[in-house]
């Protein structure tokens, strides 16, 4: 053997305070962040307080008194209210029928809970105008006109509808925490309760439903959140029937000409309302954390609901069928007919998806720019999210707190704020960004940067620091540590992450509604624009193109992520975030 | 070669002046060619010390120089990438994602080393640690021994001057431990290099190292040989931290005089300084002790086996007999104690 006693020391230098590689590569990335969140977000608040002659809180004053403000806000509030409420409803008892019944059938629930999350809502929206407009909506019209029961239609243009549509997309944040937090509750915490003598009920109001609340509190805030965030259910079905909430307010303002200011402040009363559910989110879920405690313990013993659960399950297919089955068949439908109507079986075609993939410039521009956008803001988003969260876990720079509590801050965002921040920043600087496809990676990535810090920071949590560090003491610099060690450990997690910011990008609309340019349009944006213009068929196509891309973008990371590597580690990230 | 002077090493972790120190005024000096090894319970400062060693903490007061260079003084340390030393974690640290051979030759792709005799030194590594033909394997398809060997095999690979190894065997089952200390100690021989060894099992400690560094709260108790810590414990917590000890409290009654509690008189070397009529303490092991069913010496009778017993006098005793010695609870017994062996510390 060779090993000598005469050693061969490696570059070795002095003591010395040097600046490295990894000093850059952190210093670029706080910048980023800098540039990406803080600095749009005071340019904001600098917006809303900016009057005629120096500092004024005028815009404030009319965004708490104006009616038409007022009446946004309080529009937002109901919706917000009841899809949180329904959400809670559906969600806890999908959750409950499949953690502790024995109903049938129970991947179906699954299924429609990630197929109702990952659609996008405003393509929810528009199939179910395609059925329950009212005038010219395919069921409202059969209803009224062929069965002669105008009693069993339904108008869509209504605050009824705009719930009903939102919940869809909403209730499985409640499914999601709900099912988890039951399912992780130790069946011993049930069974000393019953041992003690009480009832399947006291047990259920006394152990188990104290233990899980704080997580269906958490999801209902989430859908609370989200719900009123949504700008595209909003315009489509909330505008025809003259609901105007607060994401539709701050559009109108920017109708010519623009009302910054008094976008500005009403942007802010949003991010308040938002930042204060989120807040209450945190500290519920906060409270969750001895639910896992048990965690290895025994599965719960299923209910035995008997006949009942025939009950359930109608109730999961019914959700089934609304969720996914009836907007995704009417899109495909519209898709293939010549003429959306009650005889559209007639006359099939494929000519709508000819029509916006080789021969409408508009759609396959936007279709071009969304998949490239998509791919950039995605990459760059996980890539500045290992940075931030390599900070995070593994160094002691002091502020690295504050740098994750930045990232975080998007969150809070509805997409339609960060479009007015951007705004707002960059036509103060010289650089002209507006209308541009930069400026909407800049949405893009500042929006979903959080989604790219938590993917990399509950990967890097599961390796261990020694793996570094036992790279470092090998004379392996920051750089290869990072590409041999370090990132071929959180791939995985990464390709989740990248994922999880890819398919909201690709169907983005909040954000880029007030962005978008002729040149920059996107596929969210030309489904809207083509939607408004009342091209009913190739809107639909354009839709299921959409949802193809998605579905594509999902087979692929999991093909990529995966894999052996995946196993070999253990290191596999699930999607759940 | 190398050699290691740490200098008043002192290491805060938490905030505010009255914190804590982790490590506080280490001096400990290392000389070349040596098995030294770091022992101590849980949070005494040993593993710290290692990763000041190491380069991945900087001091906040002391300093650190290697072969007489300064690698680590406040405010600026070499990092551990530039340092040519090597380490071995508690938890191997073996790359999941690599293979035994790509693990192994690591160290010498960042050196540049020439592909055919890297691959010749890897193949020599591997040798050594015993782990030829295995070379392919993924890390989750080895055992927990064969893992701590690669980490091994990776760390002599680059042939450093020093090798760090942090509690490396804490995590096998005892018959392999037994194995690789063995093996440790017959590698450090071989190859010369300095080994620093961190570890809380007294047993290893005594077992594998020339000198022993005992350390608690973040304090240096003593530094000496195996024998020295263990037959001549510089204080309490030394004599407590390496076995067994019985402590009898007393007080000095003259020179090389005990008078332990109850009457019982020992001859045993006092410490300097300790006056007639100071309180002390004598530790006394319990195979230093001897009991026999009759004889002379003070009487006690047994109260537990294996072995207990109460001396008529007052205290009660450990006592390690010989395997064929065999007591019966209640047995009345001659104590006969190798005083030589005992030591004193003043209260």
């Amino acid at each position: 053997m060779s090993v000598q006693t005469i050693a061969t020391p490696v570059r070795v230098a002095g003591p010395r305070r040097r600046v490295r590689l990894e000093h850059f590569v952190m210093g670029g990335a706080v910048l980023c962040l800098i540039v990406l969140v803080v600095l749009p977000l005071c340019s904001l608040l600098l917006g809303s307080v900016r009057g005629e002659n120096g500092m004024s809180f005028d815009n404030f004053a009319e965004v708490v008194s104006g009616r038409l403000y007022v009446n946004a806000l309080r529009n937002s509030l109901i919706l917000g209210a009841w899809t949180g409420l329904f959400s809670l409803v559906i969600g806890v008892s999908l959750a409950w029928a499949v953690a502790r019944t024995d109903v049938p059938c129970k991947p179906l629930i699954q299924l429609t809970a990630s197929l109702s999350y990952l659609s996008p809502p405003f393509l929810t929206a528009i199939a179910f105008v395609y059925l329950f407009s009212p005038n010219a909506g395919l069921i409202n019209v059969l209803m009224r006109d062929v069965l002669g029961l105008p009693l069993l239609t339904f108008n869509i243009f209504s605050m009824t509808g705009l719930v009903l549509v939102t919940v869809l997309h909403t209730f499985p944040f409640v499914y999601l925490l709900a099912s988890s937090a039951l399912l992780s509750v130790d069946a011993s915490y049930e069974e000393a309760a019953q041992i003690l003598g009480a009832s399947k009920l006291r047990t259920a109001l006394t152990v188990t439903g104290p233990l899980v609340a704080p997580a269906i509190l958490s999801g209902t805030l989430l859908a609370f959140v989200n719900a009123i965030a949504l700008f595209g259910s909003q315009a489509i079905i909330g505008l025809p029937g003259r609901i105007v909430t607060l994401p539709t307010r701050i559009y109108a303002l920017f109708d010519y000409p623009p009302e910054y200011g008094l976008a500005s402040a009403l942007s802010l009363l949003f991010v308040v309302i938002t930042v204060v559910a989120l807040y209450l989110q945190r500290a519920f879920l906060a409270r969750r954390s001895y639910v896992t405690l048990g965690g290895k313990g025994a599965r719960p013993q299923l209910m035995n609901l008997g006949p009942a659960r025939w009950v359930l399950f109608g109730f999961m297919v019914i959700a089934f069928i609304v969720a996914i089955v009836l907007p995704y068949s009417t899109l495909i439908a519209v898709s293939l007919s010549k003429s959306w109507g009650l005889d559209f079986w007639k006359g099939l075609t494929l000519q709508n998806y000819k029509f916006i993939l080789f021969e409408y410039n508009v759609t396959q521009r936007a279709i071009l720019n969304s998949l490239f956008l998509a791919t950039i803001a995605a990459t760059v988003a996980v890539l500045l999210g290992a940075i931030i969260g390599w900070i995070d876990i593994r160094t002691r720079i002091p502020g690295r707190k504050l740098l994750d509590y930045f990232a975080l801050i998007p969150l809070g965002l509805p997409g339609i704020v960060v479009a007015v921040a951007l705004i707002q920043f960059w036509l103060a600087m010289p650089l002209a960004l507006y209308g541009t496809l930069a400026i909407l990676l800049l949405a893009y990535v500042g929006r979903y940067i959080p989604l790219g810090v938590r993917a990399a920071n509950s990967s890097l949590r599961q390796i261990d620091p020694s793996l570094e560090e036992s790279a470092q003491i090998l004379g392996a610099s920051w750089l290869t540590t990072m590409r041999e060690v370090t990132l071929p450990l959180i791939r995985p997690g990464l390709f989740a992450g990248w994922l999880l910011v890819f398919v909201p990008v690709i169907q983005e609309l909040s954000a880029s509604i007030l962005l978008f340019s002729s040149s920059s349009i996107t596929l969210a944006v030309a489904v809207y624009n083509l939607y408004e213009t009342g091209y009913i068929e190739p809107v639909a196509a354009l839709a299921i193109i959409n949802m193809v891309i998605v579905g594509a973008a999902i087979l692929l990371a999991n093909k990529l992520g995966g894999g052996k590597i995946a196993s070999r580690s253990g290191a596999t990230q699930g999607l759940a975030s | 070669m190398a050699s290691i002077a740490i200098n008043g090493l002192t290491k805060t972790f938490a905030a505010g002046d009255d914190a804590p120190a982790a490590v506080s005024g280490l001096e400990l000096d290392i000389k070349d060619n040596q098995f030294i090894t770091l022992l101590g319970p849980s949070g005494c400062g040993k593993t710290t010390t290692l990763r000041m060693i190491a380069g991945y903490i900087m001091p906040d007061a002391g300093t650190i120089h290697v072969n007489g260079r300064l690698v680590s003084a406040p405010g600026s340390v070499v990092p551990p990438d530039q340092r040519g030393m090597g380490m071995v974690f508690q938890n191997y640290a073996v790359w999941p994602h690599k293979t035994v051979y790509e693990n192994v030759v690591f160290g010498l792709k960042v050196r540049r080393t020439p592909s055919a005799e890297a691959k010749k030194r890897v193949a020599d590594a591997l040798a050594l640690v015993n782990l030829t033909g295995l070379e392919q394997r993924y890390p989750n398809e080895l055992s927990g021994g064969q893992q701590q060997r690669v980490a091994l095999a990776r760390s002599l690979v680059v042939e450093p001057e020093i090798l760090l190894l942090d509690e490396p065997l804490s995590n096998l089952d005892a018959k392999l431990r037994e194995q690789m200390r063995v093996e440790l100690k017959r590698l450090q021989r071989r190859t010369g290099i300095t080994f620093v060894y961190v570890t809380h099992d007294q047993a290893e400690a005594l077992a594998l190292s020339d000198h022993i560094a005992v350390m608690h709260g973040g304090r240096l108790q003593q530094y000496g040989t195996p024998q020295e810590v263990y037959g001549r414990p510089a204080n309490r917590v030394v004599a407590d931290f390496m076995g067994l000890v019985n402590l009898v409290p007393g007080k000095a009654g003259g020179p090389g005089i005990v008078e332990a509690a109850g009457g019982l008189k020992l001859q045993v070397p006092l410490p300097d300084g300790v006056k007639t009529g100071d309180s002390v303490e004598v530790s006394i092991r319990p195979e230093n002790i001897r009991l026999n069913a009759s004889g002379s010496g003070p009487r006690a009778s047994v109260t537990e086996r294996e072995y207990y017993v109460s001396l008529d006098s007052g205290p009660a005793l450990r006592v390690q007999t010989h395997p064929g010695q065999v007591f019966a609870i209640g047995d009345n017994v001659a104590v006969e104690i190798d005083t030589a062996q005992c030591s004193v510390f003043r209260n």
